[in-house]
Order: C-alpha cells, then structure tokens, then sequence
C-alpha cells in the first residue's frame, strides 16, 4: 500500500481541489476548526479539573460531566469535520509534517485515555461521585487529558509554521529526471 | 429557548465568517527570510506543488544553461529549488496549481533567494511563464522567449543579479 499515492488521490479529490482553489474557503473553515477546539478545550477542562479536585468540588462528577460532554462531543464533530476539508485540500504536505503526525499520535492517546477511563475508571463512579477527591485514576485520567490537548493545541498551531519548504518530501508522480524528453534526450545522444 | 439557541448559534457564524472575510489580504510571514536584493531566474521542471493555503509552493529541477538536462550537485543528483507565491486560493486564480502544474511541466521565474542558504525564493514581483508541454526552450533563453509560452499571474520579465533598490513588500504595509 503506498500511503503518498493515496494521500495524493485525497489532494486531488474534487473536495481537496475545491477548498484549496476557492477564496477564502480555508481562513473560513479554519476559523470553525478553532471554534470547535475551543469548545472541545473549555468544556473539557472544566470536567477534567472537577476529576483533578480543583474546580466545582461540590457537585458530583457525573453532573459536570452530564452538562458539558455533551458540547466537548459538538465542538470535537465541527473540529473534526474542518481538519478533515483542510487535510484533503493539502494532504500530501501534511503526510510528511512531522508536527501534523505528532499531533495525530497525541489526539490517538487522547482518545486511549478517555477509553480506559470510561471503561475501567468511571465503572465505580457511584462510590466517588460526590468526593471532593476523586481515586487516583481519575485524577490521573484528568490531568493526562489536560495535558494532551494542550499538546495537541500547541502540534496544531506548530503546523502553520513547519509545513513550508520541505526539501525532504518526496517528488509527485513518476517523473524521470535522467530523461527528461524522452526522444529529445535520445537525440541529443545521438549527436552529442 | 429554542429561538435563543438559534440566533446564538446564527450570530457565532456571523461572526466568524466576517472575521475570515479580513484575513486572506494579508501575507502570512514577514518577507525577512529572503534577500530582496538579489534576484535568480530559473527554468527548470515542476517535482512537486505544495499547496500551502498561505503560500503557494512550486519544487522545481532547474535546467542546464542548454535547457536539455536538470542541474545536478556534486554527488550527481538533481538539484531541487523551491518557489514561494500567494496563497493557494490566488495562485489558483491566475492558473497556477497542483492540475495546471503537474510534474514535467516547464516554467521560468525568478525568484529572491532565501537567506539561509537553502534552495528556495519568494517570486516577489517576478513573471511566471508555462512553456508548451515537453518543450524546453532553447539554449540561454526562458519560457517568456517562446511565443506559445502562457503567462501566469502578473509581474515583469526578471533579470537575474544585484537590484539597484531592495525588493521589500513588508515596508509597502
């Protein structure tokens, strides 16, 4: 399976080609790409630091995260939706960005954790849910949350300022350099 | 409720795509990593487009003063340049992207270099020309000598060595 020719078929896609040829349709779709985040990092943070202890200590965690997942799960669709018009209109640049791999491997583990902790950690929440200080598990769930999109927000923005004079990426297509004109170049053999 | 939600939801987007509606004119980074003093005119053949929302990439193999081969560095591999434009959005407009310039195609620029050293430019005020397909021109000469060359974008022919006044658009605000 080669991943460039696949990513370049993304690039080339009638979506890729739109948003990247349209004015101004990336500044748009970027400005909802952080209006997502934003809604992802500042509900999530909150539930995260009631898990921690930290912030609204008098009132269980199932209620905090009752209120505010729900709008971590909106801001995480409209986030998502945007990352994937704006990966398709330049896949083949983002495919060899270091930062943009870095913060797909972060937003992976993000995602891990919130996995172990709604699997295993928040299985016995009854016992805890009104603690002012939650198991160690919890705290750990939210502090490593906390942590990864924090990384994540700082690997989204490092992209804007990596993805530029690449020498190292790959050439598109099969060009041959050894010959460039085919019969012009046998030619020039010829008589040369 | 249900109305509140509605125009809170309606104003946020309003909001946002004004705020985008400023942004584009703007460049993304300032010019001070090229040297708008010096000016290099290339012809070579289009390896690779990157593009960028913010500035346009074409990766280039520069041609052989003979326009028959690409230049080559000590170890005999292809020299790659790059050179940076307007965003993607524009360049698109004035024909220049990944379709209008697939791998193979012809072009002459010129371009101020980058001061780091590395193989790359801004095009700055440069013309940009497409030579016919597989058409090289002749030895010396650039795409803007062949008559069925096509023009892309504005600017003047570039002249390559020293510019009696820097090219600097940071200071045009």
């Amino acid at each position: 399976m080669d991943f460039y020719s696949f990513f370049a078929a993304i690039e080339n896609s009638a979506i890729g080609t739109f948003v990247r040829e349209t004015l101004n349709a990336l500044p748009i779709i970027n400005v909802f790409h952080v209006v997502g985040l934003s809604l992802v990092f500042g509900t999530i943070f909150m539930v995260d630091m009631r898990l921690i202890g930290l912030q609204s200590v008098s009132r269980p965690v199932s209620r905090v995260a009752q209120d505010l997942l729900k709008w971590t799960w909106v801001g995480f669709a409209l986030a998502a939706v945007t990352g994937l018009l704006m990966f398709a209109a330049n896949a083949t640049t983002f495919y060899v960005n270091l930062q943009f791999q870095l913060k797909m491997v972060a937003l992976v583990f993000a995602g891990l954790n919130m996995v172990v902790f709604e699997l295993i950690t928040a299985r016995n929440m009854a016992h805890w849910d009104n603690e002012r200080r939650t198991p160690p598990a919890a705290r750990f769930a939210g502090f490593a949350s906390i942590s990864l999109w924090v990384l994540i927000i700082v690997l989204g923005r490092w992209i804007g300022y990596t993805k530029g004079f690449n020498f190292s990426a790959p050439p598109a297509g099969d060009l041959d350099l050894d010959n460039l004109f085919g019969a012009i170049s046998l030619v020039q053999t010829a008589v040369g | 409720m249900m109305n509140t939600k509605k125009a809170l939801i309606g104003g946020a987007a309003a909001v946002g795509i004004l705020a985008a509606g400023v942004v584009p004119g703007l460049a993304h980074h300032s010019f001070a990593m090229f040297d708008g003093s010096q000016v290099k005119v290339f012809t070579g053949v289009v390896t690779r487009i990157n593009p960028d929302a913010n500035h346009l990439q074409i990766f280039f193999a520069p041609l052989d003063e003979a326009r028959q081969a690409v230049l080559r560095n000590d170890n005999g591999e292809p020299q790659i340049w790059a050179v940076e434009m307007n965003g993607a959005a524009q360049a698109a407009q004035d024909g220049i992207s990944v379709n209008g310039f697939p791998p193979g195609t012809i072009f002459s620029v010129g371009l101020h270099p980058l001061r780091n050293g590395q193989p790359g430019g801004d095009r700055g005020e440069s013309a940009l020309y497409k030579c016919p397909e597989n058409t090289p021109p002749a030895a010396g000469e650039h795409c803007w000598d062949l008559p069925e060359s096509t023009s892309h974008g504005d600017g003047e022919i570039p002249v390559e060595g020293e510019l009696e006044e820097e090219y600097n658009p940071d200071q045009n605000g």
